[in-house]
């Protein structure tokens, strides 16, 4: 496939074709506090596309904090049940971090598991995703270590890659190919072998460095993960913990949501899903009282659990792309990269319970 | 920090207590630490990046940090003041814990920052601090550290919102509380925030909406900002934690001003003085009321 | 945001009152007796105490639908509980206040002492009440406070 480059100028023409065609353009920008986060934008300056890494990921996107799900109204004697739209308008993502275009990716596999979730669906129909190869963030972050990296085309239609005065550009999905083609006019074909050339140290550069940050076997630590459920490690490590699911929040592939029924006045309602988590106490309480996961030993175990062992056991895959954010989040100094690394250390002790294949 | 781990040695080895709570280096800047060996009592250090308050993990909520056994505690002057409402809340003993007060010259925003601490990366709470030893103390450690650079910024911007009509503050505050997700990490981090059943969890019936729309969060930040009247210590741990970046700072600043003003209270680490909310003066004013 | 003249003109406030049992609500039913004439738009809700009401049923009030809220209780000493209504003083001194910062405009909200004789006083406090929200008209504001629509 034929590279093309695209000068910063000719992206912010794009942008403003985009933006004036209805389509909504979704860039990492800055908030009132001065840190990104990714937002709707209306013209291509406002965009901080390189710059920190986006406080939130791009879940949110697809799987809102709050979303409708149906709305109903009583009359005298009868339901009127009122669906909500599964259908979008166009969406582009410009400047989608690569960890966080491949964790939706990713999440793909559990919305389309056991039903096919439709709003999640209607909305990555709607939505093309521009990714920009990353210059790194700091030491927490570990996107090789899950098998991704920081120009991994995984989840993106379109990859870009910073090069002087603008980007390379490569189609990665025919949604991608299409984009690129409708405004064909915007991009040059082809770049010469300096700017390829560029391009390759960049993404090598960035990827031999974040590579420092982790190494991880994945097959060897979610053996460990299913031989070592009562391991002492669980009680040592999340002392420090609060249990706020702060690491949730700006995860990019944490997923649970809650369903709540909101009366509006007496006859009529709306019917949601809120983002959960099961960092809280009250996820797993059973009507009786009862909780199997009754201290924060229990709940945080089942983070990693879930992340490292059961989704990949499901569906071939870590539920996890080493973004960092929940490092850089959380407000009592959990770090998960130390925790996958004293693990690996575990593993490579041979301290599971299992016998090595 | 050689006094305060040599203290945090002889308290663990002595046996007088089992666990010692101080921070520690962790992969990103300073994090709390849980000292229960006296051999690991060097991993205790105290410096600008020490912005956390240990005080949350006193709560008799959390049945695996009590069944660690009576804890030392580390506290700077803000620190303190959230031990003194566990204190006069009767959350925790006195008998029952140690504490361990440090000198401090100010922290930083974000305990990652290497520093030096300046008046850009300084946490809101620092500047024109009047807590930098605190009293509520078994022991002290540490020397006089300088005041904390920069002045107060939040007098003078809750003194701008105070300015504004009515509609314009709500846009603002409306603004501001529509990030938020309702992760309720704020309510988490606080150690003020200890109730057993918060009243957002009730749901027989439903009091606050759980959804992170408008509505819910609005009801929400009013209840808990209520709440802490006249208890928040301002720790600052509920906006360190927030990853929405609301200003929470500034509004559990305006409501102690208010109970400032009207009731003479303030935060204070002095346990047995008694807390606003739960007390009243028979000359309360009441210009508000017909 | 600003609302027609015509609008305010023909909206009828809607005032949700939340009132103790022992002095306001026997004083409301007092001007009921005397058949004062006041407006006919607040709704009482009885409760034993002042210091009964949580500043939550306010916002409920306003989350379903109210433009205005009264609370009103026994003067302070006369509390039937003895202290309840010096507790709701300085409850609702702090919640008004909260309120007002937050951008909830102050005359929205009635506060009042009450006592069962004074009847005529509650038919003053609903008057007054009810004439300063309609003048700010409907609370638009808070009707939109609708969940997001992503």
């Amino acid at each position: 496939m034929i590279a093309k480059t695209i000068t910063a100028e000719e992206l912010g023409a794009l942008v403003a074709d985009l933006v004036s065609a209805g389509t909504r353009v979704i860039a990492p920008a800055r908030a009132a506090d001065g840190k990104v986060d990714y937002r709707a934008i209306t013209r291509f300056e406002e965009a901080a596309i390189g710059a920190e890494l986006p406080r939130r990921s791009l879940k949110e996107f697809f799987l809102p904090p709050t979303e409708p799900l149906f709305s109903w109204h009583q009359g005298k004697g009868d339901v009127t049940v009122k669906p909500v739209a599964v259908s979008f308008p166009p969406h582009v993502v410009l400047g989608a971090r690569p960890c966080d275009a491949a964790a939706v990716e990713i999440l793909d596999r559990v919305m389309g598991w056991d039903y096919r979730d439709e709003l999640w669906f209607g909305r990555r129909e709607a939505t093309t995703i521009v990714s920009v190869a990353c210059p790194g963030v700091d030491g927490s972050c570990f996107c090789t270590a899950t098998g991704g990296g920081p120009d991994s085309k995984r989840g993106s239609d379109l990859m870009m890659v910073p090069v002087d005065g603008g980007y390379l550009v490569e189609a990665v999905t025919p949604k991608g190919q299409a984009f690129v083609g409708a405004h064909a006019a915007r991009f040059v074909d082809a770049a010469d072998a300096g700017t390829t050339a560029a391009a390759e140290a960049f993404r090598t550069g960035v990827r031999s460095r974040v590579a420092e940050h982790l190494t991880l076997s994945l097959p060897a630590l979610r053996r460990w993960l299913e031989g070592s459920f009562d391991h002492e490690l669980w009680r040592a490590i999340v002392l420090r913990c609060h249990g706020c699911g702060a690491c949730a929040s700006v995860c990019p592939t944490c997923h649970c949501f809650d369903i709540v029924d909101e009366p509006e006045g007496v006859r009529a309602g709306t019917r949601r899903r809120n983002w959960d988590t099961c960092q809280t106490a009250r996820f797993t309480v059973h009507a009786s009282g009862h909780n199997p996961r009754a201290d924060q030993n229990a709940r945080f175990r089942q983070r990693v659990l879930h992340k490292f062992s059961i989704y990949p056991g499901r569906f071939g895959e870590v539920l996890c792309t080493g973004c960092g954010r929940c490092a850089r989040a959380c407000p009592g100094g959990m770090d998960l990269p130390e925790v996958l690394k004293t693990i690996t250390a575990l593993v490579g002790t041979g301290a599971s319970r299992e016998a090595a294949v | 920090m050689k006094e305060l781990q040599e203290l945090a040695r002889t308290l663990l080895s002595s046996g007088t207590v089992k666990v010692v709570f101080g921070w520690e280096e962790g992969p990103r800047g300073a994090r709390p630490a849980f000292i229960t060996d006296a051999a690991n009592a060097g991993r205790l250090v105290f410096d600008h990046r020490c912005s956390h308050t240990l005080a949350t993990y006193l709560s008799p909520r959390r049945p695996h940090m009590t069944r660690l056994g009576k804890a030392a505690i580390v506290v700077k002057g803000c620190d303190a003041r959230a031990v003194a409402g566990l204190l006069r809340e009767a959350q925790v003993k006195r008998e029952d814990v140690v504490i361990i007060g440090v000198r401090c010259g100010g922290v930083a925003a974000d305990p990652a920052d290497a520093g030096p601490l300046t008046a850009e990366n300084v946490a809101e709470r620092c500047p024109g601090c009047t807590a930098r030893e605190p009293h509520l103390a078994d022991h002290m450690v540490g020397e006089t550290k300088p005041e904390p650079p920069g002045a107060p910024t939040r007098d003078a911007r809750i003194a701008e919102l105070d300015a504004m009509s009515a509609p314009e503050r709500w846009a603002f505050w409306q603004a501001e509380l529509a990030r938020c997700i309702r992760c309720n990490a704020c309510r988490e981090v606080c150690p003020m925030c200890f109730c057993e059943r918060c009243v957002a969890d009730k749901t027989q019936p439903q009091w606050l909406e759980s959804s992170p729309h408008p509505r819910g969060n609005f009801a929400w930040h009013v209840t808990r900002a209520l709440h802490q009247a006249g208890r928040c210590a301002d720790c600052g741990e509920c906006a360190r934690a927030c990853p929405a970046g609301i200003p929470l700072g500034l509004l559990n600043r305006k409501i102690a001003g208010i109970v400032a003003d009207r009731f003479d209270y303030r935060a204070t680490d002095d346990p047995s003085v008694p807390a606003p909310i739960g007390a009243f003066s028979v000359s309360d004013r009441q210009e508000f009321i017909l | 945001m600003a609302i027609p003249a015509e609008k305010i003109e023909a909206f009828e406030p809607r005032i949700t009152a939340f009132v103790c049992n022992w002095c306001t609500y026997t004083g409301a039913d007092l001007a009921g007796t005397s058949r004062s004439q006041m407006d006919p738009n607040v709704r009482i809700i009885r409760l034993p105490c002042t210091g009964r009401i949580d500043p939550l049923f306010i916002v409920k009030a306003f989350e379903r639908g109210a433009d205005g809220v009264i609370v009103s209780g026994c003067h302070p000493a006369d509390c039937h509980y003895t202290s309840g209504n010096y507790h709701a003083r300085r409850r609702f001194a702090i919640f008004n206040e909260l309120l007002g910062f937050l951008g909830v405009e102050p005359e929205r909200l009635t506060f009042s002492w009450v006592s069962a004789s004074e009847g005529q006083k509650w038919r003053e406090v609903v008057n007054d009440a009810t004439a300063r929200v309609r003048r700010l008209g409907p609370f638009e504001a808070f009707r939109a406070l609708v969940g997001r629509s992503e």
